[in-house]
């Protein structure tokens, strides 16, 4: 079993709105007061803070002082996440450690972003020599070369990914907070007829950038009872991996780093894949999905078409998967995506998935993804646990 | 995979990239110059690495050259972009692929003449250039 002293005691989450024209300031202040409003705690109690590198302030070095000053916060611990997608549950874990090591004693780990809104990001370094000239931009380039890639080595069934789609979509529909564009059902013919945007990859395999925020109460468990909470999740397992094989020229990019992370939150939180109660993946493709169903063991390397089209992957099933609809269909509010699988995980845990609720929902297995390399599979691979 | 002939009737315009902006990355685009394709080469464990680095992803040593290397390969991966983004004007859909260099490096490139023939994973490259202006060639690759 693992650590059960720290806890999430809280969290709150925006609606994901596309082209909000609003700032990723306001969208965190619209985050932090939902969280106090959720917990009933005074803003006097945080003194840590954690918040997510955003494409929308990212030219500024100084946004996670600039954004304590914009909520009022005074923390003693201050931290900056450039981790993308894996920036929310490592800020979880970051702060698990700074309060285990007394930095702070109540964190709130925020992500918010805009960059349907503002988008500000310029990734630099050798990108404008060895890879812009080539027209390799944009993730779904890097997609699909992944995906022509397991496609060659394993076979891969469009239904199978198809299936993703629509039962992410299907879960949206219970979402208050997916974005308005996602709000009908989607078929298989409407799947198998959207178009390619980069071989195999097609537009309903993809995410769409949005705006929103999201955030966490992260403290100890005994803090939070005496701070009069009662709802509460221990994050028992988490690990993270940049750069797998950074020092091999030509490597495997069916392999992603959660080969490697896997084994480490199974063995921290002593649990296996066939006890994971829900599947709360970053979601930013769904070949995305399915590579990971196969790294964490829920099935062997090759047979995620299958195992996809054999399981039911529904709020009701028996592996349920992404129950907000995840980025693909609640809308991928920027690099503060990683708290949206995040949130859904704690929500479903609390017993606040309303008509998407997981019976119960005694554990969760959450990812994060973040950033696209030079010919290679993603950067950056995130796994948690959370137990009740 | 294969993708219709571009339409002729549209000019790509090409952004020809600063060098050196990250490392010095000279000996790539003199070689380009010279029709050479010319990479990072790690001195201590004799291994090419690609993009150039600021040390050896081998050794994090500083004990870098640079060295030809012929251009011949295959296609480990491939994909073609057929939805407009930055620096995509007049060139969809554009075909690229991740070559496997017989000197053992990954690579990105265009392939130049997908539009002849299926473009697939294992197929044998050979250099080409991607003419980004009058005077300055990018590395691409041709299907044999």
């Amino acid at each position: 079993m693992g650590k059960r002293d720290i806890v999430i005691a809280g969290y709150s989450e925006t609606p994901i709105v596309y082209q909000s024209g609003r700032s990723t300031y306001d969208l965190a202040g619209e985050a932090l007061a939902g969280l106090l409003a959720a917990t009933g705690i005074g803003k006097e109690e945080i003194n840590g803070l954690a918040v997510t590198a955003p494409l929308s302030e990212s030219p500024n070095p100084f946004f996670p002082a600039y954004m304590a000053e914009a909520l009022g916060l005074t923390p003693t611990w201050l931290n900056y996440g450039g981790s993308g997608g894996c920036s929310a549950t490592g800020g979880i874990a970051r702060a698990a450690s700074a309060i285990r090591d007394g930095h702070c004693e109540v964190a709130v780990v925020l992500s918010a972003d805009a960059p349907s809104t503002s988008w500000r990001a310029n990734y630099g370094a050798y990108r404008s020599e060895f890879q812009d000239p080539q027209g390799i931009q944009g993730p779904p380039a890097t997609f699909g070369l992944l995906m022509s890639r397991y496609q060659h080595q394993y076979g891969l069934k469009s239904e199978a990914l198809g299936k993703i789609a629509i039962t992410q979509r299907n879960h949206a529909l219970h979402n208050d907070n997916a974005c308005a564009k996602f709000k009908t059902p989607i078929t298989m013919a409407d799947y198998e007829k959207s178009r390619v945007i980069a071989d195999p990859l097609r537009l309903l395999d993809c995410v769409m950038f949005c705006d929103g925020a999201n955030s966490f109460l992260v403290t100890s468990e005994e803090r939070a009872r005496s701070l009069g909470l009662s709802k509460m999740v221990y994050p028992t397992g988490y690990a993270e991996i940049t750069n797998l094989n950074g020092n091999k020229p030509c490597v495997d990019i069916t392999q992603t780093g959660f080969s490697a992370i896997a084994p480490m939150v199974f063995r921290q939180s002593g649990l296996t894949a066939k006890d994971i109660r829900m599947f709360q993946p970053y979601d930013d493709f769904t070949i995305a999905v399915l590579m990971k169903f196969e790294e964490f063991g829920f099935c062997e390397r090759g047979q995620g078409s299958d195992f996809i089209l054999d399981t039911d992957l529904s709020h009701k099933g028996t592996l349920p998967l992404n129950t907000g609809g995840g980025q693909i269909s609640a809308g991928q509010p920027g690099l503060a995506s990683g708290g949206l699988n995040l949130a859904e995980a704690v929500r479903q845990m609390f017993g606040e998935g309303g008509g998407r609720q997981v019976d119960s929902p005694k554990n969760a297995l959450i990812t994060g993804i973040g950033v696209i390399p030079y010919a290679r599979n993603w950067g950056i691979s995130a796994a948690m646990i959370l137990e009740a | 995979m294969t993708i219709d002939t571009r339409p002729s009737d549209i000019k790509p315009s090409r952004v020809v990239p600063k060098p050196s902006v990250y490392v010095d990355t000279t000996p790539f685009w003199e070689g380009a110059k010279a029709g050479r394709l010319v990479l990072q080469y790690c001195a201590d464990t004799k291994q090419f690495q690609h993009y150039p680095r600021p040390v050896s992803i081998y050794t994090g040593s500083r004990n870098l050259t640079w060295r030809e290397v012929s251009g011949n390969g295959f296609i480990y991966a491939c994909t073609v972009i057929r939805v407009p983004g930055p620096g995509l004007e007049g060139r969809l859909p554009l075909a690229v692929a991740t070559v496997q260099l017989d000197e053992g490096v990954h690579i990105l490139g265009n392939i130049l003449n997908a539009e002849q023939g299926a473009m697939a994973i294992e197929q044998r490259v050979e250099l080409a250039w991607d003419q980004l202006s009058s005077d300055v060639a990018y590395p691409a690759f041709k299907i044999l």
